[in-house]
């Protein structure tokens, strides 16, 4: 668990609800920071990317942590005024973003990015907000939604709660964040997450993932020291995302990391059609997308080939600090 | 009756050492009661900043497929190796070490790494509260580990930039023999001029070393401790010197017991430079050229010079004698680029340094003595003052040469 590092989590301050999102955690990852004795091999592996796979992968975290980051809910059929409720909580928390790399994160519900919001449109979504951590916080949703829905001016203070309320529009794939100031500061934190909005025809049976690019600047000096997807630096490269050959792949995909202008996500081995904020029929067939920060769209593959497929950040840089992973196709 | 009061003042005596335990016992409670207390008390005042958790990385070697990264914790907070990127790129790595330092604990980061041979590299250490401490290298060579071959080279690097020299510079005395007094007080003040500019050139080099020191090293304190012991170490062999020569305690020294201070206080000058070479060619930060090896000798000619002018001025010595003189001065180079080229230790450098402050200040001020009662005029013939800037003068151009 967090030692006493820098900057104290104040976890005590928060209200009792915190206590809800944060008992689905999987909480309590040991720190193991013990060193492991090299292995005779690993000279050799050093010009490779399998030096980052295997064991020598620097990830934190064991199989299956982040599923619920990585698999969406299920999507519902379309029923308009129906109601869909989540309840969100900022919290205070120190989080792992790389191997033995401890971040004095501001979460909702206590991962970086929050949980996956889903609604059909239509809906009446409602989210009962409350802000539990030490900090005003809101949530800014993107989509269409009255003006005093949208998260900027009904600052959320520490201890204060708020309810979002409005029918889901348009269908696509969007994101929710922090809009207080500084906008910068509460986005660098960790306050954001994905949003999907399901067309009122569903979208055909596939395999769906979710994937919210993130960095983190550990450092506080305005650049990222470690990127990654849905959190922790190689996260996929050292737990392989194990998919299907025979059923489409459909990736909602997101860009919410701070300081760089821009992100990317490039498969190997295979194409894909990108549909740009999951909006609408067009799509784009390629095998790399780049996207700004809150620009975000819908991937669907259909892998040719079973097999082990990087994907990662076409800026080399991202991808040796951290964003880069596997899919284990298997027919 | 007569022992007992002397067994009664010994006890006296004894019994002042032990009264002067009482502060320090006093001073233990008060310590023990004031730490029992807790933190309590600073939080009437605000509270401790977090640690800077920054590594001091202190070295960075490159072996054939694998670099070393040797970090230290300044600190007196825990700070814990977590991620290590080369070039900004996480790498994966191993430990001859703890991953947990303590307070001024070393660890030695092995990263296995295919690198370019010259190009330059940023190495970055991360903790485990994400803090990220990263280290510069120029241009990536290969280092050497203590080998036979490496030792040699290294002695003759010495030899050439130490001991040639200063024996080349000897080579002046026949014709300062022949000099007449003027002359021979010109040349001490050059030799006083020259050392004080190798005093503040150590001195220079001294403070640049100890900025890079962890804080609790005390760098200024260093320093000034390393000036004092060698000005007041040397001053006490001047004056057995002086003593043994003349039997009156305050004489200034001169002829061969003033070019052995001289040479003293060279030798250790040289001690710090060739440590500065030894090191800067292990870290890959000089390049090294005949050039270099060049300047340094014009610039070091001068300081067997300095070691002539007394000996001119004295009574004659055999050439056993001014060869010994010639080792002292210059001997210690090769020792300094052994200890830089293997060890590379900022800590030993800072001392070396200010030694060789202290020296060459104790010897500037027994080089002056020995021009105001000698010289034809004393300190302020113009001999005198021409021959203190020239001596300046002459080591700043001939420093173009390796600078």
């Amino acid at each position: 668990m967090p030692k006493s590092t820098r900057r104290q989590v104040l976890l005590a301050a928060a209200p009792v609800v915190a206590a809800a999102p944060l008992a689905k955690l999987a909480l309590a990852r040991a720190t193991e920071a013990a060193p492991r004795p090299a292995h005779a091999g690993m000279a050799m592996d050093a010009t490779k990317h399998a030096a980052m796979i295997g064991r020598e992968v620097p990830a934190p975290g064991r199989r299956g942590d982040l599923a619920a980051l990585l698999y969406p809910p299920k999507s519902l059929r379309h029923k308009p005024g129906r109601v869909r409720e989540y309840t969100l909580a900022a919290i205070d928390r120190q989080i792992e973003v790389a191997k033995g790399v401890f971040f004095s994160a501001w979460t909702y519900n206590g991962t970086v990015p929050g949980p996956v919001i889903r609604a059909t449109e239509d809906d009446l979504l409602r989210v009962n907000f409350t802000n539990a951590g030490s900090h005003p916080h809101t949530i800014h949703f993107h989509g269409i939604h009255p003006a005093n829905m949208d998260g900027v001016f009904e600052v959320v203070e520490p201890g204060a709660s708020f309810t979002y309320e409005f029918p889901a529009r348009p269908y696509g794939m969007h994101l929710y964040h922090c809009h207080s100031t500084p906008l910068k500061k509460h986005i660098a934190k960790g306050l954001y997450g994905a949003f999907i909005i399901d067309p009122p025809t569903p979208r055909p049976p596939a395999q769906e993932l979710v994937m919210v690019l993130t960095g983190f600047d550990t450092d506080g000096d305005g650049a990222n020291n470690f990127y990654g997807v849905n959190g922790p630096a190689f996260y996929y490269a050292k737990h392989p995302i194990r998919v299907r050959r025979s059923q489409t792949v459909r990736i909602y995909l997101a860009n919410l990391t701070e300081f760089d202008l821009l992100n990317s996500l490039h498969l190997h081995g295979d194409f894909f059609r990108y549909y740009p904020t999951g909006s609408s029929n067009h799509f784009e067939y390629t095998d790399t997308v780049m996207l700004c920060q809150g620009q975000r769209g819908i991937i669907e593959i259909d892998f040719a080939h079973s097999g082990r497929f990087m994907f990662h950040a076409h800026q080399s840089e991202f991808t040796e600090l951290g964003w880069m992973g596997f899919f284990e196709v298997i027919d | 009756m007569e022992a007992g009061s002397v067994a009664r003042s010994r006890l006296r005596l004894g019994a002042w050492r032990l009264w002067a335990l009482v502060p320090l016992l006093l001073l233990v409670g008060v310590v023990t009661l004031f730490a029992a207390s807790g933190t309590s008390l600073f939080d009437l005042v605000g509270r401790s900043p977090p640690p800077l958790d920054q590594f001091n990385i202190r070295r960075v070697e490159f072996r054939p497929g694998e670099v070393g990264i040797r970090v230290t914790n300044p600190q007196r907070q825990k700070l814990t190796i977590a991620s290590v990127t080369v070039d900004d790129a996480i790498v994966p790595f191993r430990l001859d070490g703890p991953a947990t330092l303590g307070r001024l604990r070393s660890s030695t980061i092995v990263v296995p790494f295919h690198w370019v041979e010259g190009d330059p590299y940023s190495v970055g250490v991360t903790s485990s509260s994400g803090i990220e401490s990263t280290f510069e290298v120029p241009a990536a060579i290969e280092t050497r580990g203590a080998s036979p071959r490496g030792f040699l080279g290294y002695a003759v690097i010495g030899f050439l930039v130490g001991i040639v020299p200063v024996a080349l510079g000897l080579g002046w005395l026949p014709s300062l023999r022949r000099a007449g007094a003027r002359w021979i007080a010109a040349f001490m003040a050059l030799t006083a001029g020259l050392l004080s500019f190798l005093a503040l050139d150590a001195l220079a080099e001294a403070l640049d070393l100890q900025a890079r020191l962890p804080s609790s090293f005390q760098g200024p304190g260093l320093i000034l401790l390393g000036v004092s012991a060698s000005y007041l170490g040397l001053t006490f062999v001047a004056q057995r010197f002086s003593a043994a020569g003349q039997g009156e305690r305050s004489a200034p020294l001169e002829g061969a017991a003033l070019a052995t201070l001289i040479a003293v206080g060279i030798g250790l000058h040289n001690l710090g430079e060739g440590l500065a070479i030894g090191s800067s060619i292990a870290l890959g930060e000089l390049a090294l050229g005949t050039f270099l090896i060049v300047g340094f000798m014009v610039h070091n000619i001068t300081e067997g010079l300095g070691i002539a002018a007394p000996i001119a001025g004295g009574a004659r010595i055999g050439l056993r004698r001014l060869l010994v003189l010639a080792l002292v001065a210059g001997a210690p180079a090769i020792a300094g680029a052994w200890i830089g080229g293997f060890v590379t230790s900022d800590l030993l450098g800072v001392l070396f340094f200010a030694l060789a402050v202290g020296a060459a200040l104790q010897v500037v001020v027994e080089v002056g003595r020995y021009v105001a009662r000698r010289a034809p005029g004393g300190l302020r013939s113009g001999h005198v003052i021409v021959g203190y800037l020239a001596g300046i003068i002459v080591m700043y151009g001939t420093g173009l040469l390796v600078g």
